[in-house]
């Protein structure tokens, strides 16, 4: 479904020379589930990941080398195929909840494709799925950071996206609410299978939500361990503590120290 | 006392706003009562508040000098502002959506804001001869300059995410600037506007300078003629008092539409 084929980007250092922030990625992913993209604050992940949506950092060209393609065809800009659900949310202030779920369809591309009534009935299936159909008619000031997150993840959803790429959801969240968020997308995929790829620097999160974990060393990115979960979500406080998990997070952790610099998070 | 987040309560605030006019005022009528200075450079409050009335109301003619030059210069502003609104907005948009249109534009209008622009008047006076058109081009021109670099600025500082995330979603690079970007920066158009009205209340007396049979500014520089510097400071008054009034108005509508907008 989607292939990353020797991707290479490099960026203009601001005192001149040029930065490879990633290096000679291959990847293919094709059946639906969630792949983590684990590696420390600033490797170049959240730059792979934005090539997969095709969002381009405004000024350069990405991939510097190499190409992105989704079902085989190389693809340069947004796809309709691929969402993106940021860690700022971006939801419009001045819009309710029900209006932010069903802003895509504001937009011809969206209009043209979902008819009005299916509209109507997909905003008010995912806003039930998400837990915030008696919400619908709040503003986000009036929501909890993890309520706005729901609403960019549902905006997300709302357009049954093939792929869904998550650029460290839930980093800004407190850690009660990123383990009801975490518990949240394991049912909201379970629903609305896609192919999940999951930007985290927590080696925690990475493995409660992973079916594949890859491990990205640091500046410039490559893969530098890559691994399937089994085990079924949601994954218990038991399994976490398991010998296997045990040494899958010792395995993830010895990687990142050998490859250097950067901050990863462990939570409890 | 030097804290500037210092949360001040409405009447402490209401207390001191007041104190410093009441200060001003006291100055003011010790100077004329104690024949200070002279009543030809300096008339006294009461004096001025006596010219008020004598403007207001001309029993002989049965008729308002003052109501009839502020209706007057009330609908030159109003026309302006309608004028600044569809002209000057729009293009503040586009110079804040695309960096193209900026390069374009940005030299076509940004030095005009350090610009004589009263220097101008000669030139629209020949031009647009010396009626009504002129006076409204002439308050347009004079806002307008302000107004198109306050709406650009105001649309470049949303921040990139609600572009991207509309781009991302499939939205055209002209859709997200109308569903993402430009809602965002409403309000701080809206500002702006406010602003750019505000500055055209400054430049009423120097638009009704030339050939004006009636408003505020031919008001003032026919008394001034007559050396009725009471009259004059009569005028200057219900100028500051319009622009207040029109500044508190338009902010209460900007909040009522904009009841969303973040701190």
């Amino acid at each position: 479904m989607i292939e990353l084929d020797g991707v290479v980007q490099e960026y203009p250092k601001p005192g001149g020379g040029i930065l490879r922030v990633v290096d000679g990625i291959d990847l293919s992913l094709d059946k639906p589930g969630i792949t983590m993209l684990l590696g420390p604050s600033g490797c170049g992940k959240s730059t792979i990941l934005r090539m997969m949506g095709g969002v381009r950092p405004l000024n350069v060209v990405t991939p510097t080398q190499g190409e992105v393609r989704i079902d085989g065809e190389r693809c340069d800009g947004p796809h309709d195929d691929a969402v993106m659900v940021f860690q700022r949310y971006a939801n419009r202030p001045d819009l309710s909840v029900r209006e932010n779920v069903a802003f895509p369809f504001r937009l011809g591309l969206w209009r043209s494709k979902v008819p009005a009534s299916e509209q109507k009935e997909r905003v008010d299936r995912i806003l039930e799925q998400v837990g915030l159909a008696d919400k619908a008619e709040l503003r986000p000031a009036q929501l909890s950071g993890g309520q706005n997150q729901r609403v960019a993840l549902a905006r997300a959803l709302v357009l049954q996206p093939r792929i869904l790429l998550m650029d460290e959801p839930f980093g800004a969240l407190d850690a009660q609410t990123r383990e009801e968020m975490q518990e949240l997308l394991s049912d909201l995929i379970e629903a609305n299978p896609c192919v999940v790829v999951f930007v985290t620097h927590d080696v925690t999160e990475a493995l409660l939500l992973g079916d594949r974990v890859l491990v990205l060393s640091t500046q410039p990115a490559t893969i530098a361990d890559d691994f399937l979960i089994d085990e079924p979500r949601p994954r218990s406080a038991l399994w976490q503590r398991s010998t296997e998990a045990v040494e899958m997070e010792e395995r993830i952790l010895k990687q990142l120290h050998a490859s250097g610099k950067g901050q990863v998070r462990v939570s409890l | 006392m030097w804290n500037p987040y210092d949360a001040l309560d409405a009447n402490t605030r209401r207390m001191l706003g007041a104190g410093a006019v009441v200060v001003v005022l006291g100055v003011w009528c010790l100077l004329s009562g104690l024949d200070l200075v002279s009543a030809n450079k300096l008339p006294a409050p009461w004096e001025v508040a006596e010219a008020f009335v004598h403007l207001a109301w001309n029993p002989d003619k049965g008729e308002s000098p003052l109501g009839a030059a502020t209706a007057a210069s009330l609908s030159r502003v109003a026309v302006a502002a309608l004028l600044l609104i569809a002209v000057g907005v729009p293009i503040g948009i586009l110079m804040g959506a695309s960096t193209r249109v900026n390069a374009a534009l940005s030299p076509l209008v940004d030095p005009f804001r350090s610009a004589p622009i009263v220097a101008v008047l000669p030139i629209l006076v020949m031009w647009l001869g010396i009626q009504e058109s002129m006076k409204i081009t002439f308050l347009f021109l004079g806002a307008v300059v302000y107004l198109i670099p306050m709406v650009r600025d105001a649309v470049r500082a949303v921040p990139p995410t609600y572009y991207i995330s509309a781009r991302d979603l499939g939205a055209t690079p002209w859709e997200s600037i109308r569903h993402a970007v430009v809602p965002m920066a409403m309000p701080r158009i809206a500002d702006a506007v406010i602003v750019a009205v505000s500055i055209e209340w400054t430049y009423i007396t120097v638009a009704e300078y030339v050939n004006a049979e009636v408003g505020l500014g031919q008001l003032m520089s026919h008394a001034r003629r007559f050396s009725a510097m009471d009259q004059v400071f009569a005028a200057i008054f219900v100028i500051i008092g319009l622009a207040l009034v029109t500044h508190t108005a338009m902010t209460a509508v900007k909040k009522r539409l904009y009841d969303w907008e973040l701190e």
